[in-house]
């Protein structure tokens, strides 16, 4: 069994006196979507927080086989992890293209970057309509695709998407999950996603973790999860 | 006629040394939310070090970039030593430091320069040169020329390099630019070695005019403050136009406005912080703050 890209194994941590994480262990397989589920509060943005090393926290993390204790996030995400946080993290005082070349920023193979940005531009063409317009004009949708655009310049090997449906319209997520998928298959960029929507994350995803309270509370494969009504009643809500 | 073209060119002369010292102070409020109340006198500090360069002999434009890149270097250690430890204490504690940091630089420039006033070779003739029938001074047309030239390299770093693009991104989002693997501490410290060499500029532009002693710039970070305030403190470009619209009221109002003379121009600089406080807080380029609460 090849052993998973990322790896958290009994993650605990918390902000202060308050612990969020109960012993968080999940996997994310090479190349694969995989979900994070649950209701506000149950640790998600934690999670991925803890990942790219925005908490402290104990237990391990490991990422292609690496331990990732003690090491700075502006490290991290150099070993190949883009994380999209909460809130999409735009510079807003910064132009549209401003935020694609940070993205970017770090890389030294200048042709691949190039064609990086041709492909970006084909995904989402909006973008490069606004390119030299400041990142604050976009609308909340188009600030989602700027996101994950830029997370796509950093070349990673896995990206972490937290809630990139929130506050947009349903046609709009649609698109933006359709490209994610399709990121993912045609650069082979694994993926974390934490969802709200349960329902488009585990038609997307092929593995998914419930979180409750710090914990997970449920795993397995989407499918399966799809299908168990208590499941999705009780911890999914649809 | 011919006067009041004097008056604008030196206006405008004093205008770029306040540009400088101001576009210091907008670096690091940019990227610390904090007005640094010793970047006049580590400025000052600086002159000093050009001052004994050239009179061991070197050079006066060798003396003048080396002088700029022990500030330079200066500035990032004193990021790394003194405001490291306290980067995320409340503002109030920064600011308290930045004072005391004033306090130190000004007593040892004191105990290590001493505090009788020396003149300070310029390497500007004194003549004058003719412009539309007008005479301005080459000395002060000289004096822009220099700030010019700084301010349009540090336009060009800040907008058009990448090392320039992170440099902002880190002072607007640091979180966010965290993310994007962009080295968001080291970049504050960037930010005060470069404030401190566009500072040093000031101090090395004005020292020939005034005369260089421990307490040169104290007059000329009001200024600054004014220059930079009337700007919107976040914006480099306000605080160049700021810098010289003050150098220019300054000068006009002390050669025109019989009551203030030359003993009342400070006053002025004060009239203007408060005026522009009043009536437009944020600033000619200022935008208007915006906070989630």
């Amino acid at each position: 069994m090849p052993s998973a890209l990322l790896e958290l194994e009994n993650v605990h941590c918390g902000y202060g006196q308050t612990s969020v994480l109960h012993g968080v262990t999940l996997s994310v397989p090479e190349g694969s979507i995989v979900s994070l589920l649950g209701a506000n509060g149950a640790g998600k943005t934690t999670t991925l927080r803890a990942i790219t090393g925005g908490v402290h926290w104990l237990g391990d993390i490991r990422f292609a086989g690496r331990s990732l204790r003690g090491r700075h996030t502006e490290d991290i995400v150099g070993e190949g992890i883009a994380h999209v946080p909460e809130g999409r993290g735009i510079l807003t005082e910064l132009t549209v293209d401003e935020n694609l070349r940070l993205g970017a920023h770090k890389r030294k193979d200048r042709d691949a970057v190039r064609k990086d940005y041709d492909r970006v531009f084909e995904y989402f063409p909006v973008l490069k309509e606004r390119r030299w317009l400041s990142a604050s004009t976009l609308s909340g949708g188009e600030q989602q695709m700027l996101a994950v655009a830029r997370a796509l310049l950093m070349k990673p090997r896995l990206m972490l998407l937290d809630e990139p449906s929130l506050g947009l319209a349903p046609l709009v997520v649609r698109s933006i999950f359709e490209i994610i998928r399709t990121i993912n298959q045609t650069d082979h960029v694994a993926v974390l996603l934490v969802e709200q929507n349960a329902r488009l994350a585990l038609e997307l995803s092929t593995e998914a973790y419930v979180l409750e309270v710090g914990r997970v509370a449920v795993s397995g494969k989407s499918a399966e999860l799809q299908g168990q009504e208590s499941v999705r009643r009780s911890y999914l809500g649809y | 006629m011919q006067e009041l073209i004097q008056q604008v060119v030196s206006g405008l002369a004093s205008g770029a040394i306040f540009a400088s010292l101001a576009l210091a102070l907008v670096l690091i409020y940019n990227a610390m939310g904090l007005v640094n109340f010793a970047q006049g006198e580590m400025a000052m500090f600086a002159t000093f070090i050009a001052f004994t360069l050239i009179i061991h002999g070197l050079n006066y434009w060798i003396a003048f970039p080396l002088t700029l890149g022990i500030a330079f270097v200066a500035g990032v250690v004193i990021e790394r030593v003194v405001i490291r430890p306290v980067e995320r204490a409340p503002v109030l504690t920064l600011v308290i430091v930045t004072l005391g940091l004033a306090t130190l630089v000004n007593g040892a420039a004191g105990f290590l320069f001493g505090y009788v006033p020396r003149s300070f070779p310029s390497p500007f003739s004194v003549q004058t040169i003719n412009i539309l029938g007008a005479f301005a001074s080459f000395q002060d047309l000289s004096v822009i020329a220099v700030c010019g030239i700084v301010l349009i390299a540090i336009y060009l770093l800040l907008q058009r390099t990448t090392i320039g693009l992170t440099l902002r991104a880190a002072a607007h989002h640091p979180e966010p630019s965290r993310l994007l693997g962009v080295r968001v501490s080291w970049m504050l410290a960037l930010g005060w070695g470069l404030a401190s060499a566009v500072g040093a500029v000031s101090g090395i532009m004005v020292a020939p005019i005034l005369l260089l002693e421990p307490n040169m710039m104290q007059t000329i970070i009001i200024y600054a403050f004014a220059a930079a305030v009337l700007g919107g403190i976040e914006s480099p470009l306000g605080a160049v136009v700021g810098g010289l619209i003050v150098g220019l009221t300054v000068n006009l109002a002390g050669a025109y406005v019989p009551f203030v003379g030359g003993d009342l121009e400070l006053a002025v600089a004060l009239a203007i912080i408060v005026g522009v406080l009043v009536i437009k807080p944020n600033g000619l380029f200022g935008r208007a703050a915006v906070r989630n609460v």
